[in-house]
């Protein structure tokens, strides 16, 4: 290969257009197994679901494999499911990722205050983050467990509530439990990430404000806001994504139920594809649910990339 | 050049391998029971015919269909699996099955099998493709002891089991709480058992025909009553599942549920002699209890297909099959084995042999299995809580198994 391609680009002055291809070529030569394995495992499976959103196609009918062009996008923006689990991803999204972003702030600005045991308190605030999902989906759903669930015994006991509730059974409280869930599960990420940058602020800056009798609040927003914005940035990006993708919490927890009360359109996506099998239509909701997070997190960028500048 | 010589050395040394073993049969299972005796059948199958290796997976029951549908269309399925009726059709439709009905003719084994299981077995086209391994009908639990105290009699309507229902669901300490409800139905995947002992008993009503029908809705909404009108399922119902039912009917927490004698001796050793069964209650003329069907099949795919068949059949011949439902709690389907059967108290084997003249399977349809998995729980979860009528379920799932 080399070879060829040096006799291909020979010149009478050998050596200085070498060295230039060879610097030409080896970044390309470098990232290439990155980007083969990222076209091979992401890129390609990718094309195959656009590929397959635009065929009637029924696992259990391997032979069909019919083209109906946009027939399934046409079904998903008529099918009445496809709207409930869009709302309810809107408001999984809404709320779960500020609720980790303040939880998270909180946490991080309690774990740059010097008190004992302080690294202690740092490797434990991790754990949430560090449990697999089906094994906090498990802990939690014993948690809301309307018979011998802690939460309600919790609460008769405080006279909170008068009657113990199926928390994860009842469609008025079953999102925002499991969102409840989420926010748990995701704040240390947070509260980890903005840590880092709390601690990337100069002690110095505080000591000027404090000599120009700026106040607490004050300092916390001209300078610590403005010096983990950054951080915070990508942090919400990283989540967005994650958590918009995130089913398996929901999916240990309740499968979707009762009735739709907990379907998210990743959820759905896989109901359709894995369990009904219909991959046409389950790859049509997951190509469509691709195209809107794209959206907001383009908008996301543009936004908050112009306020932290 | 070194590379290549040593990838020939491997295939060469592969194909001597696979030519000595001369054959292995994947087959994949399903098991709740940790103490697994699969190993031990599969030596004493190897042992006896020597050549043939099997590999037996345990797949986790939740996600069993979905990874064998996934495996056969990735050319990665088993040589044989367990199979129940409802994934028939689609297996058949998928070309997934072998026809065994030249095995059967031959194989000594088919005579000693339960009457009419091997009819009950058989695919729309007329064809074999499944051998029973191993059978359950569903019944009716019942706390004796709650009865007794509160002079109930065993319901034999669906009228009784209301009123009983009711009587069963109180506030045992005085605390204003509810500690022990009526019935204990499941709501989530799997319950569709319950609500059809309620539904399609039902004169003229069944799952293909007739569910739209007054005495159809009459079923459905008689569930959603129970639930929302006397209360006497446990708030939790729309999600419970096998182990959230079970578990409350042992713990107390519940009456009555549905279930097979799979469950029996787990319950009586929670329980003693507090519980006992009886068939299900009579519903608007008619009764209906499900017939839980599980046998084994050779897939088209198998690479030796007369050792797949070996292996199965072991499995549903005298003795191998009693040790066989020993570990999964059902009953066997040799005769010889049912006969000297002494694993389960009476009572459940009688409830169990009690119900089998109204016991159904559910419709040899390519709709049973979306009406299983995602149909029947989310219409019926949407009925308790209100988001739906009887009347909308039950078109939903005429409307399945109309497409």
């Amino acid at each position: 290969m080399t070879d060829a391609t040096m006799t291909h680009a020979q010149t009478p002055d050998g050596s200085l257009p070498r060295r230039a291809l060879s610097r030409r070529v080896l970044p390309y030569a470098m990232l290439s197994p990155a980007v083969i394995v990222t076209l091979a495992i992401v890129f390609l499976p990718m094309v195959q679901t656009a590929w397959m959103s635009l065929h009637d196609y029924v696992l259990f009918r391997p032979n069909d494999f019919d083209w109906v062009g946009l027939e399934n996008f046409r079904r998903a923006l008529g099918d009445e499911v496809f709207w409930i689990s869009l709302g309810h991803t809107v408001i999984w999204m809404a709320t779960t990722i500020p609720a980790q972003l303040l939880l998270g702030l909180a946490t991080a600005m309690l774990l740059n205050q010097p008190f004992p045991w302080r690294p202690v308190a740092r490797a434990l605030i991790i754990i949430p983050w560090a449990l697999p999902s089906v094994v906090i989906a498990l802990m939690w759903v014993w948690i809301y467990d309307s018979n011998y669930g802690v939460a309600n015994e919790f609460l008769l006991r405080l006279g909170l509530i008068r009657q113990a509730v199926p928390w994860l059974a009842d469609p008025d409280t079953a999102l925002a439990a499991i969102i409840l869930t989420l926010t748990w599960q995701g704040f240390p990420f947070f509260a980890v990430m903005i840590l880092a940058g709390l601690q990337s602020i100069p002690k110095s800056y505080y000591e000027a404000a404090a000599i120009d009798g700026a106040s607490a609040w004050r300092q916390f927003w001209h300078i610590t806001l403005p010096g983990i914005s950054g951080v915070m940035m990508t942090a919400v990006l990283l989540r967005l994504i994650w958590v918009a993708n995130s089913f398996d919490v929901i999916f240990v927890m309740t499968g979707g139920g009762p009735g739709y009360a907990t379907y998210t359109l990743p959820l759905y996506a896989f109901v359709k594809a894995r369990t009904n099998l219909d991959f046409g239509y389950g790859s049509a909701i997951a190509v469509l649910f691709t195209l809107l997070l794209m959206g907001v997190v383009v908008v996301y960028l543009r936004r908050a990339g112009k306020a932290v500048q | 050049m070194k590379l290549a010589r040593i990838g020939a050395a491997s295939a060469l040394a592969l194909a001597a391998g696979l030519a000595q073993a001369d054959s292995t049969v994947h087959f994949w299972y399903h098991f709740d029971n940790a103490d697994n005796p699969m190993d031990a059948l599969v030596e004493e199958f190897e042992a006896a015919n020597p050549g043939i290796t099997v590999e037996a997976e345990n797949v986790p029951w939740n996600s069993y269909y979905d990874q064998l549908y996934t495996a056969i269309i990735g050319g990665n399925a088993p040589d044989a699996a367990m199979v129940k009726m409802f994934a028939q059709p689609r297996l058949v439709e998928m070309g997934a099955l072998e026809p065994i009905d030249e095995q059967l003719a031959a194989w000594e084994g088919t005579d000693g099998l339960q009457d009419n299981l091997l009819e009950l077995t058989k695919a729309a086209d007329g064809s074999h493709y499944y051998l029973p391994v191993q059978y359950v009908v569903l019944y009716l639990y019942y706390r004796a002891d709650m009865f007794e105290e509160l002079g109930l009699e065993v319901p034999q309507t669906c009228e009784d089991f209301r009123a009983a229902a009711k009587a069963l669901t109180r506030d045992t300490d005085g605390d204003g709480q509810t500690d022990v409800y009526g019935f204990g139905f499941r709501g989530a995947k799997g319950g569709h058992d319950h609500w059809a002992s309620f539904t399609l008993a039902r004169d003229g009503v069944s799952l293909t025909d007739g569910l739209s029908s007054e005495a159809g809705t009459a079923g459905t909404q008689f569930v959603a009553d129970l639930f929302r009108e006397d209360k006497v399922f446990p708030p939790s119902a729309p999600n419970d599942g096998f182990q959230e039912i079970i578990g409350a009917f042992k713990a107390g927490k519940t009456a009555m549920t549905i279930h097979h004698i799979g469950s029996a001796n787990g319950m009586a050793e929670a329980l003693g002699d507090k519980v006992s069964a009886a068939p299900v209650p009579e519903c608007g003329g008619g009764r209906w209890t499900s017939f839980g069907d599980e046998s084994t099949a050779v897939l088209s795919s198998a690479s030796d297909k007369e050792a797949a068949w070996k292996w199965i059949a072991f499995l549903s011949s005298a003795g191998n099959n009693a040790r066989f439902n020993e570990a999964t709690g059902q009953l066997p389907v040799v005769k010889s084995d049912s006969e000297s059967w002494s694993l389960h108290p009476q009572r459940f084997v009688e409830a169990t042999v009690d119900s089998l003249p109204f016991a159904h399977l559910l419709p040899n349809s390519s709709a049973t299995a979306d009406f299983v998995n995602t149909v029947w729980p989310t219409a019926m979860q949407r009925v308790l809580t209100g988001d739906i009528t009887a009347a909308e379920m039950n078109e939903e799932i005429t409307a399945l198994f109309d497409d």
